[in-house]
């Protein structure tokens, strides 16, 4: 009986596997359908291989975990999924995802794979995000002694003295891919610090830390937190700030009332050495029904 | 009474060896090298080298400062096999030309993973009776992860063989002359492939105690001899135990050497245990071959490990002390279980053995496992009455070895303090084992189906059934190692959904970077002339091209920030490198990959 059943599992098991031509018939719904703006979600969220098809331009998000993203940015959510694979963790996605989304559609099959579009109840907008303004934003270490050194642009971002860095690029903070603001902080008490001028006005501004890959789960007496505030830069106020201890994998946030036109990011870890922080900083509006 | 094979049953095994080899050989080419083999090639290699040397100039390849530059490389691990990996290298492919390099290398791993089924077979044949040993022995090869591993010029597959022949022997040697020698050398082999080994005379040592003891019920002179063995040890133990204490543990391996007292206690044990085995040979047969596979082993194990590794040949005990402690502090990789990556201890204690239920093909695991339990059943059934039980006759001594064995690397692997990487491959040497009591299951569950057969359809030929059904609970198996292959760090069972059901479960997507051969047909069809390609994971760039599996102008690139092709091992630790390929080639959408079952095995980027 185990040896027909395990028979009959080998058997089946390509039936729910989805061929070429179901995936490029999704890929000819999106890149006729989607808008900007929509991202495409895969569950389960290994199902990577659906990347290979997908049109250029649309954000696709698949990572350990990414049920509960609230994928701010993205007022509507193409899930593409495969609910015939074995094990498929149907019942977690769905208290994951569901809570806060709409359907916009029935689900539509192909093959073995299923599409709907939802919209993100907790999609925000989004005014103003920093990786993206890095181009036109100043940056500086500033000394123990007080004192400030500008850095110096290097391409997209900066080079600053004691080995500082700050650029915009992707990373993975607890197996999510991110772009963001990437940071290195100089060590010791001074820290490095990030002017953004023209920051549109919006209900609220969100400060977003976290150490990239393996650095974060990372513990012992040798490593020091990792410290990220952001203030108006005109008066200096403090708006938010985040600690990330040694050990603490995924992001930590923030959040404060937005309304200030320039902003500054100050990052600082006592000992810099894999302190590598994955910075989002962004201007949100408050969350609200996005048409469709 | 002997427990020979009988004729036809030696025949069989012989054929079983033959076939295995030849399989292996056969499917070999599209196995991808896995990260330590390209390592122990360079290492053979450098082995061969030195014996080339040896020839020339014997008496400056024997000195201490060319037996270290020889051997120092990648000595963590003893030169037994690599030595063998080099000779038929040397043989084989560059000599008389038969073979690619990689499988020059191979050859001598196929061999001791042939060696498995057979002896399986030759065991189980005498143990249980012909079909069990015949399904024990095909099973072994049947489960994926088993049939790859035994492609590799690495060391766990061999070790797991070492063990099996050494348990074998030592059976072997309770009732036959000259076993116990056999047991000796093959430790010694043993300790000159994989530490493993090193948990045997532990593993051993109740069985000697026990068959000790009743060989020598009722025989004073036997007993008297067996106490002063006793006596010598201990006290030689108790010797070096107070050196340890005066010296410190430090000082007692920095003053041992060869006119040291450590090394008189050794010379006078091993002289008093010599002479008191011949004198227990002349005293009482059974009782001598009770416990001389122990003093063989003792005696033989070290000298044969001394005697393939020219690295300790200077200094043995500071560097067997070094390689006993790299071991013991051996750094944990990263290793995704049920949706979290383990990166140190203490680890899952059940994740060897949910790890083993869900690799192994349904199939194959319900009878090992029925085998197992039946087992432990009636061992302690037997406890209570010697009679025949409900669950059949009393565990005889010899079951319990196998059961025994059957237990002893996954019970140590499963210590939450013990390195939990490496899939399957470091709890090995208890599948042959595993496979015996399996085995055993099916042969009872085909005599009971053919009984019940016969009374319903009475034309049935009895003789078939048990084939038949070993047939069926096969057919699966080698039915997911046909899909699977090259592929086995991938595989997974039934239980486990497969692998993309083991991918929702977050178990471990594959590891040593071999898979990369899936893709390595695209990269040499579409790479630019001269492009610099990064292989993530993989250090066998070289190894690759030596062997006709990827173009020869291509060139290794260091990361994705220097490279036109990045392919990408897909590991849930290693997720910023990919990433990082994004970053450095502006698109996060690959050009192709090794996708098995849908699961994504290794993602392959291009610049544009």
């Amino acid at each position: 009986m185990v040896a027909l059943l395990a028979l009959g599992f080998q058997a089946w098991l390509p039936s729910v596997l989805p061929q070429d031509a179901d995936e490029r018939a999704v890929a000819e719904v999106l890149a006729r359908e989607a808008q900007a703006g929509d991202v495409v979600l895969l569950h389960p969220w290994w199902t990577e291989r659906a990347r290979l098809f997908l049109p250029e331009g649309l954000s696709v998000t698949a990572y350990l975990g990414d049920e509960g993203d609230a994928l701010v940015e993205h007022p509507r959510i193409w899930v593409l999924s495969q609910p015939a694979l074995p094990r498929t963790p149907a019942d977690a996605f769905a208290r994951g995802f569901l809570p806060g989304r709409t359907p916009l559609g029935p689900d539509r099959r192909f093959g073995p794979l299923v599409l709907r579009l939802y919209r993100n109840g907790r999609a925000r907008p989004v005014r103003f995000v920093a990786s993206e303004a890095l181009p036109t934003a100043s940056a500086a270490v500033e000394l123990p002694g007080g004192g400030r050194v500008e850095c110096l642009r290097e391409g997209a971002g900066f080079r600053c003295p004691g080995g500082a860095r700050v650029e915009a690029s992707w990373h993975e903070v607890l197996y999510r891919p991110s772009r963001c603001l990437f940071v290195i902080p100089p060590g010791g008490p001074g820290a490095v610090d990030v002017t953004f001028e023209a920051v549109p006005s919006s209900a609220a501004v969100r400060l977003e830390a976290a150490i990239v890959w393996e650095h974060a789960w990372k513990h012992g007496s040798h490593l020091t937190p990792l410290h990220a505030e952001v203030a108006d830069a005109d008066t200096g106020a403090g708006l938010a700030s985040v600690t990330v201890p040694p050990g603490r994998e995924g992001f930590v946030a923030a959040e404060a009332p937005g309304g200030t036109r320039r902003l500054r990011l100050r990052v600082q870890s006592d000992n810099a050495h894999e302190r590598e922080a994955c910075i989002l900083l962004r201007a949100l509006d408050a969350e609200k029904a996005a048409a469709p | 009474m002997s427990r020979a094979p009988s004729r036809t049953d030696r025949r069989l095994a012989f054929g079983l060896f033959l076939g295995s080899f030849a399989l292996l050989w056969a499917t070999e080419a599209a196995v991808g090298f896995v990260r330590d083999e390209s390592v122990y090639f360079a290492a053979g290699e450098q082995a061969v080298r030195w014996l080339h040397y040896l020839l020339v100039a014997p008496g400056r390849a024997v000195t201490d400062a060319i037996t270290t530059q020889a051997f120092d490389f990648n000595h963590e691990h003893p030169a037994g096999m690599k030595l063998l990996f080099g000779l038929s290298f040397q043989l084989f492919h560059q000599g008389l030309g038969l073979v690619r390099p990689a499988a020059g290398f191979r050859l001598p791993a196929f061999a001791l993973a042939a060696c498995i089924p057979a002896v399986l077979h030759a065991w189980g044949a005498v143990l249980y009776g012909r079909r069990a040993g015949l399904f024990a022995a095909l099973c072994f090869l049947a489960i994926p992860r088993h049939f790859f591993h035994a492609h590799l010029a690495c060391f766990d597959m061999p070790v797991a063989a070492l063990w099996l022949l050494v348990v074998y022997a030592f059976w072997r040697a309770e009732t036959d002359a000259g076993w116990w020698l056999w047991t000796g050398l093959l430790f010694g082999a043993a300790l000159a492939t994989k530490h493993n080994a090193l948990f045997l005379p532990p593993v051993l040592l109740p069985f000697v105690v026990a068959r000790a003891l009743r060989a020598s019920r009722g025989k004073p002179a036997a007993r008297a001899l067996l106490q002063q063995g006793l006596l010598v040890v201990c006290a030689a133990a108790a010797l070096l135990g107070l050196l340890v204490l005066v010296l410190t543990p430090e000082g007692f391996v920095r003053s041992w050497n060869l006119l040291s007292p450590a090394t008189a206690v050794v010379a006078l044990l091993a002289a008093a245990l010599c002479t008191l085995g011949l004198r227990l040979s002349r005293a009482d047969a059974a009782t001598f071959r009770a416990v001389a596979p122990l003093g063989a082993m003792a005696l033989l194990g070290p000298a044969g490990l001394y005697a393939v590794w020219p690295w300790l040949w200077y200094h043995p005990v500071d560097r067997f002390a070094a390689y006993l402690a790299f071991h013991a502090t051996h750094v944990h990789y990263a290793w995704t279980y049920l949706g979290t990556v383990l990166r140190e201890p203490p680890f899952p204690l059940t994740y060897v053995l949910v790890v083993t239920a869900l690799t192994l093909p349904v199939s194959l695991l319900a009878p090992m496992g029925v085998g197992l339990l039946s087992l432990g059943l009636r061992a302690l059934a037997g406890l209570r009455s010697a009679s025949r039980s409900r669950l059949g006759a009393p565990a005889s001594a010899s079951e319990v070895l196998v059961g025994f064995n059957a237990l002893a690397s996954i019970v140590l692997i499963s210590f939450p303090d013990v390195p939990h990487f490496g899939g399957v491959k470091h709890w090995l040497p208890s599948m042959p084992f595993l496979a015996l009591l399996a085995g055993r299951q099916v042969q009872l569950a085909g005599d009971a189906l053919a009984a019940f057969l016969a009374q319903r359809v009475p034309r049935l030929p009895r003789a078939a059934v048990t084939p038949v059904l070993g047939a069926l609970l096969l057919l699966p198996a080698a039915t997911l190692t046909a899909h699977l292959h090259p592929y086995g760090t991938s595989a997974y069972g039934e239980l486990a959904g497969g692998v993309p059901g083991a991918a929702s479960l977050g178990m471990q997507r594959q590891y040593w970077s071999n898979n990369v051969t899936g893709v390595l047909g695209w990269v040499n069809a579409h790479a630019p002339q001269g492009a610099r390609v990064w292989l993530h994971e993989v250090v066998s760039f070289r190894d690759y091209q030596r062997n006709g599996m990827l173009r020869a102008d291509l060139q290794p690139a260091g990361g994705p920030a220097d490279a036109d092709v990045a392919v990408v091992q897909y590991h849930q630790e290693f997720r910023e490198q990919e990433v990082a390929v994004w970053q450095a080639f502006g698109t996060n959408r690959p050009v192709t990959g090794l996708y098995i079952d849908e699961t994504p095995q290794v993602v392959v980027y291009q610049r544009r």
